[in-house]
């Protein structure tokens, strides 16, 4: 079984499945969390602070967020559920415990998780996008193509989370990730202001990050600005999935399995 | 219902027969195990070699400079009820984390259902049913949806494991609780509950890590009397456990196993017989009134102190109560018990609780 592999293994679907039937308990109170807050703040920024500027070349400071704000969505989502939630079903709640008794492979388990997150992600930014169509932020047919790439977006942020949720030693030090590497993230990601002026050096750093390719292709979907650029940047994310699946394999396999 | 060790239950006749079914000897049968082995539907026949289902030589686990399992040798036949007694880091964990695949093994040599862990995991876990130490129930799940999702790993889906698992619920005693979440269940339903998850696949052999460790007394029966019933009908069951009670009540043969390493093998009833009386009477006798072994007739097997507290063996706390009454002698405080794990292996041990 390797990394990639496991994507496609029945047993993947079936952690995928065990999560659902956990969410559906408090599915409502995980929409409004993974809603309300990032729509105060696009509100807050977009309108408020929005209201005294527009940005050269990009139109109102809120159309420019609203598409940002969808790949906002998918990181904080798939990061937070992989990497807390995570280190509550592998550490206090047993889970990955008793399915490993099974004969199920460590690495399935993962792929179960991403798929998860992907699903999230999916769900939660779709919301988020029904919400900016409202406000008449969405301009092209292309939007309808945004959950596939949420979805992508969130496989591409669990990975990492899930990571780390295997490496930490109590599930406090998970904030130091959140600080230390999604917060910057989103602040150098081009979610809440354009990039243009960013040193060279700044620039190479936010390009290296999955944030900053979806974000790209989300504003292109939905302002309808598709070229063969976004097909790159699609492939960019998809070619990081690929590399970052095998980085915590050692890991999770040292942990669910001898 | 009827069990074989390689067939699985027959819930079919669940609550309608309970026995062995009927064996056909056939030269040829392949066993589970071996590289071409299917089951087969149908009339189960016994297979050539032998019925050994886990077979350990020098068995090993080393964690760091510790070594946990010490070079063990056992091997556990079909149908059998074996159980690994002893204190807690004796290796009993460990050695039974080696037989359900979840770690490795250092050294030595180990087969299951004749196959081994370090190569065959996934074929032997299908093969499996483990009640490990810690209640792994999910708690965010519901019973029913504990039974399915954990079912849904060994490919059991659908009807058919909504069928199985009313089946279980039913066995294990928590029909009408579908619907109730993990953390509504008392100690004794949860346990019954990882009993009746780990029979979902229909295992070959059961795994049961200290079963009633933390459960009241009732709750225990209740675990006994299910665990009783399963090996009544013939599947393979493997314990650990600190009860000698546990190890007499449910056991073919224990080992007794300390520091790694397996002290002694049998019968519960010969390792009782070889290492300790059945009963125990622990008398306060902070003024050595306590008449002496010849007054008692013979009835102490033998005595230890411990400060103020005499512990005398013997093959029955009534008759030796009833002995020291007649003596004139009650005891201010005392408390009359069978003898324990602790009691054997202090005895076989040498560890004297005097001085």
């Amino acid at each position: 079984m390797n990394a990639l592999a496991a994507f496609f293994s029945p047993n993947a679907w079936r952690v995928f499945h065990r999560n659902f039937l956990a969410w559906r308990r408090y599915a409502w109170s995980s929409v409004a969390i993974n809603i309300v807050e990032p729509f105060a703040y696009f509100l807050a920024l977009g309108f408020g602070l929005g209201a005294y500027f527009s940005l050269t070349g990009y139109g109102s400071l809120v159309q420019f967020m609203a598409p940002g704000f969808l790949g906002l969505t998918a990181l904080n989502t798939a990061t937070f559920d992989a990497a807390w939630g995570g280190y509550e079903r592998r550490v206090f709640n047993g889970v990955y415990e008793s399915i490993i008794t099974a004969p199920v492979d460590p690495l399935e388990i993962a792929a179960g998780e991403y798929l998860w997150q992907a699903f999230r992600s999916a769900l939660y930014g779709s919301l988020f996008l029904t919400v900016i169509t409202g406000f008449g932020l969405v301009h092209s047919w292309w939007a309808l193509l945004c959950p596939i790439m949420l979805a992508l977006s969130g496989i591409a942020f669990a990975i990492p989370a899930l990571f780390v949720s295997f490496v930490v030693k109590t599930q406090e030090h998970l904030f130091y990730y959140f600080s230390f590497v999604a917060t910057p993230m989103v602040m150098i990601g081009g979610v809440f202001f354009p990039l243009d002026k960013f040193p060279h050096w700044a620039l190479a750093i936010a390009w290296l990050t999955p944030l900053y390719h979806a974000v790209r292709v989300f504003r292109s979907l939905v302002v309808g600005t598709v070229s063969w650029n976004t097909g790159l940047e699609v492939l960019w994310v998809l070619a990081a999935i690929a590399l970052l699946a095998f980085v915590p394999v050692g890991s999770i396999r040292r942990h669910l399995s001898s | 219902m009827t069990y074989h060790w390689a067939r699985g239950f027959d819930w079919g006749e669940f609550g309608a027969s309970a026995g062995w079914p009927s064996l056909r000897y056939d030269p040829h049968k392949l066993c589970p195990g071996s590289p071409h082995f299917k089951r087969e539907s149908g009339k189960p026949t016994m297979c050539a070699i032998s019925s050994i289902v886990v077979n350990a030589r020098s068995l090993t686990k080393r964690y760091g400079n510790f070594e946990a399992v010490r070079g063990i040798d056992f091997a556990i036949s079909a149908g059998e009820c074996y159980g690994f007694l002893g204190v807690n880091g004796a290796g009993k964990t460990s050695t039974m984390k080696m037989i359900y695949c979840r770690i490795g093994r250092t050294s030595g040599e180990l087969t299951v259902l004749g196959m081994d862990p370090a190569h065959d995991a996934p074929r032997i876990k299908q093969r499996l049913g483990v009640v490990a130490q810690e209640n792994a129930l999910d708690p965010e799940l519901d019973v029913i949806e504990n039974l399915l999702s954990y079912a849904s790993f060994f490919g059991v889906t659908g009807a058919a494991a909504r069928r199985k698992a009313s089946e279980l619920l039913e066995l294990v005693n928590i029909s009408g609780k579908e619907r109730a979440l993990v953390r509504e269940l008392s100690g004794g339903m949860k346990r019954r509950l990882v009993i009746a998850r780990a029979l979902v696949n229909d295992p070959a052999i059961l795994v049961l890590d200290e079963p009633t460790t933390g459960l009241d007394p009732q709750a225990r029966l209740l675990v006994w009397e299910r665990l009783t019933r399963l090996r009544e009908v013939g599947l393979t069951l493997l314990i650990t456990t600190h009860y000698m009670e546990e190890a007499a009540r449910l056991c073919n043969r224990v080992a007794v196993i300390d520091g790694g390493k397996i002290l002694a093998e049998g019968s519960p009833a010969a390792l009782i017989a070889q290492f300790a009386a059945r009963d125990v009477l622990e008398i306060v006798d902070s003024d050595g009134r306590l008449p002496a072994d010849g007054l008692l007739g013979g009835l102490v097997v033998r005595r230890e102190r411990h400060g103020d507290i005499q512990y005398l063996y013997n093959s029955d706390n009534r008759v030796l109560l009833h002995r020291l009454s007649e003596l004139g002698f009650d005891p201010p405080s005392h408390v009359a018990r069978q003898t324990t794990l602790e009691d054997v292996f202090l005895n076989m041990t040498g560890r004297e609780l005097t001085e």
